[in-house]
């Protein structure tokens, strides 16, 4: 009975062999994810903090609007900043975990070891750990609305937040899984992960006076989060005709130096994954090389 | 076309399209300057089963990676059905794999996960899902199909893990440490499951395991490996023969008596003409190991001589001693693996 199930098993498989009803690889692992991502309940988890922030973000800019402090472009414009900034991080730490996680519960070498393409491995992955960030921006507009109250620069809110938006949640996306496939340990990655978020934050935080120097403006260029901001700063608030941007040219041009910035620098991180380091998807991540070397330069200096 | 046809001649090697289904050639793997495996080479046939020992640190599950692509050599290489190493995509075409501690995700069940690993080898999903079924039944766990993966015990796992193994309908099956974790009766349920398969499936299995026992239970062929090289190579037979064991233990035979009359058996023992020590070498299972002198001429005793070893056996039946287990040291794989992986330790 069971020779002849093996040999019906053999059979069918040689049949396979031949048939062009096959599914690729990327989109096997991408339904693979996707269900666990959100049938486990975490990229739903993460949205539910998602909408609790973007929450308390537009309650506080609702008040402020209500006694004139802040205009609705400007309210725009930080709610969309906010709801691009929290939804990167969801596409980042989800990422993040993905490889490295994989290695800690011993199920990539399984996947490693069928002839599956690496990079289409990668590509699964990354649309998967993709997906939350649509429902982000989704979650988003019904904010947007009520506070722009009717506002003309709603419209140029929604279409660049939502370009650039996904751009860098492509890019952080990209991101996580760099560090993810450098590390072997999902803690190590999400702590990388999560420092490198908070260092593309940081040019933000510096004084005004400071962000106006010329070394500044290439930092904030390079740094896609902070060029996003600067980007959508000045087609959503400066464009505006009662804001009066027309009169300065220099900012204009700058605009598309940021818009540029935040394109370039996000090619580069997903050209870097997909071109040069999905393609080597290694059983075990180098940063446990990296970190031991550290650990033995640490011992040999005591 | 044409370079697909270079390709292909350049890929066939040893073993196409014959029983040879690996050939190694002297793998070598360089960690920095630490050197964990120094040239490998070793031939599987179909239908064998190879038992890959060796103590922990020897090099076997990097050379079971290298086998299986997961990593280069620095040097060397090898052939899989006539598929040469530097074809790694299609080499895992051919072969199944259980690596050590395997994990498995939990909330889907055995079909469904069977099915994912067909589909990923190119297998439309309906028959992916007919595949996986008869493999379960091949298994013995056709009535846990449904069954959350995290509802089952290691056995069951370890089980399952072979059937995803075998998904591909594999060519060589290479299972590293299959039973470890498993209770007795598992293990030697799991070692009778890999080799029916290998003889109804015609395929080389590639098994690495520290159960010496049962890996002479089993296995056809045996390669013994220390620090990272091949200390032994051919039939379990071949190899038990071949390895040079001291003296010592070409004399000496090891008893088992109550542990309860272990003094008085080694008092008796003892007695006997010829016999140069007795040692308790496991007291609490009541093993002794009795060690008597060289014959003069040593090629052994005359036929009408009686044998020392017999001497032994009579002197304690004729104590009522009741003897529960004897054998000649030496003459298990055990004994030449603990003294191959010795000498090369010192």
């Amino acid at each position: 009975m069971n020779s002849e199930l093996a040999a019906k098993g053999r059979r069918i498989g040689q049949q396979a062999e031949v048939s062009s009803r096959r599914a690729p690889v990327w989109w096997l692992i991408f339904q693979q994810e996707f269900a666990e991502l959100w049938l486990g309940g975490r990229a739903l988890n993460l949205l539910i903090l998602f909408s609790v922030l973007l929450s308390i973000t537009a309650f506080l800019l609702a008040t402020n609007a209500d006694l004139s402090l802040t205009p609705p472009p400007l309210a725009e414009e930080i709610l969309v900043q906010a709801a691009i900034t929290f939804g990167l991080f969801i596409g980042l730490i989800i990422a993040a975990e993905t490889v490295s996680g994989e290695r800690e519960r011993a199920t990539l070498e399984g996947l490693l070891l069928t002839p599956s393409s690496r990079r289409q491995i990668v590509a699964g992955k990354f649309l998967a750990a993709l997906t939350p960030w649509p429902a982000a921006m989704l979650l988003t507009v019904p904010y947007m609305i009520t506070l722009a109250q009717g506002d003309p620069a709603l419209l140029p809110a929604l279409i660049w937040g939502g370009l650039t938006g996904t751009i860098l949640a492509a890019a952080f996306t990209a991101l996580g899984l760099l560090v993810s496939i450098w590390s072997n340990s999902s803690r190590i990655s999400l702590f990388v992960s999560i420092l490198l978020y908070l260092t593309c934050l940081l040019p933000s935080q510096l004084p005004g006076q400071v962000q106006a120097t010329p070394a500044l403006i290439v930092v904030q260029a390079v740094d896609p989060v902070e060029a996003m901001n600067q980007f959508l700063n000045r087609v959503i608030v400066n464009s505006l005709p009662q804001v009066g941007i027309g009169s300065n040219p220099g900012a204009e041009d700058l605009t598309w130096l940021y818009l540029g910035g935040v394109v370039a620098v996000s090619a580069l991180i997903i050209g870097l994954l997909f071109v040069v380091v999905a393609p080597r998807l290694p059983l075990e991540g180098e940063g446990a090389g990296f970190i031991r070397s550290i650990t033995k330069r640490m011992e040999a200096s005591r | 076309m044409m370079q697909n046809d270079i390709q292909n001649i350049d890929s066939k090697g040893p073993g196409a399209a014959s029983d040879t289904l690996l050939v190694a050639e002297e793998l070598r793997k360089v960690y920095g300057e630490r050197v964990a495996l120094r040239k490998l080479s070793f031939t599987l046939t179909a239908g064998r089963v190879l038992g890959f020992l060796g103590p922990n640190g020897a090099g076997k599950t990097t050379s079971i990676r290298i086998l299986t692509t997961m990593l280069e050599p620095t040097s060397g290489r090898f052939f899989v059905d006539g598929i040469s190493s530097h074809y790694p995509e299609r080499i895992r075409r051919k072969i199944g794999v259980l690596p050590e501690g395997l994990g498995f995700p939990k909330q889907i069940n055995a079909i469904a996960y069977l099915t994912y690993f067909g589909q990923l080898y190119g297998r439309p999903a309906a028959d992916a899902r007919e595949v996986g079924l008869s493999l379960l039944d091949n298994v013995g766990l056709q009535n846990r199909a449904k069954s959350p993966i995290g509802s089952y015990s290691h056995g069951m796992r370890q089980r399952l893990g072979i059937a995803r193994a075998l998904v591909n309908d594999p060519r060589i099956l290479f299972l590293d440490e299959p039973t470890l974790g498993l209770d007795p009766r598992g293990q030697h349920e799991l070692l009778m499951l890999i080799q029916r398969l290998a003889r109804e499936r015609n395929m080389g299995v590639i098994l690495s395991s520290h159960l010496l026992s049962e890996i002479e239970g089993i296995c056809d062929d045996v390669v013994i490996m220390n620090a990272g090289q091949v200390v032994a190579h051919g039939t379990v037979a071949e190899v038990v023969g071949q390895t040079q064991l001291n003296a010592n233990q070409r004399n000496a035979v090891r008893i088992r008596v109550p542990a309860i009359l272990i003094g008085k058996a080694q008092a008796i023992l003892e007695a006997v003409p010829d016999v140069k020590q007795v040692t308790p070498a496991d007291a609490a299972a009541g093993w002794l190991v009795a060690e008597f002198s060289e014959p003069a001429d040593g090629n052994g005793h005359s036929p009408e001589e009686s044998h020392p070893a017999n001497s032994l056996l009579q002197a304690l039946i004729h104590a009522g001693i009741p003897i529960r287990g004897f054998e000649a040291a030496g003459g298990r794989l055990q004994d030449v693996f603990l003294e191959l992986t010795a000498e090369v330790i010192q």
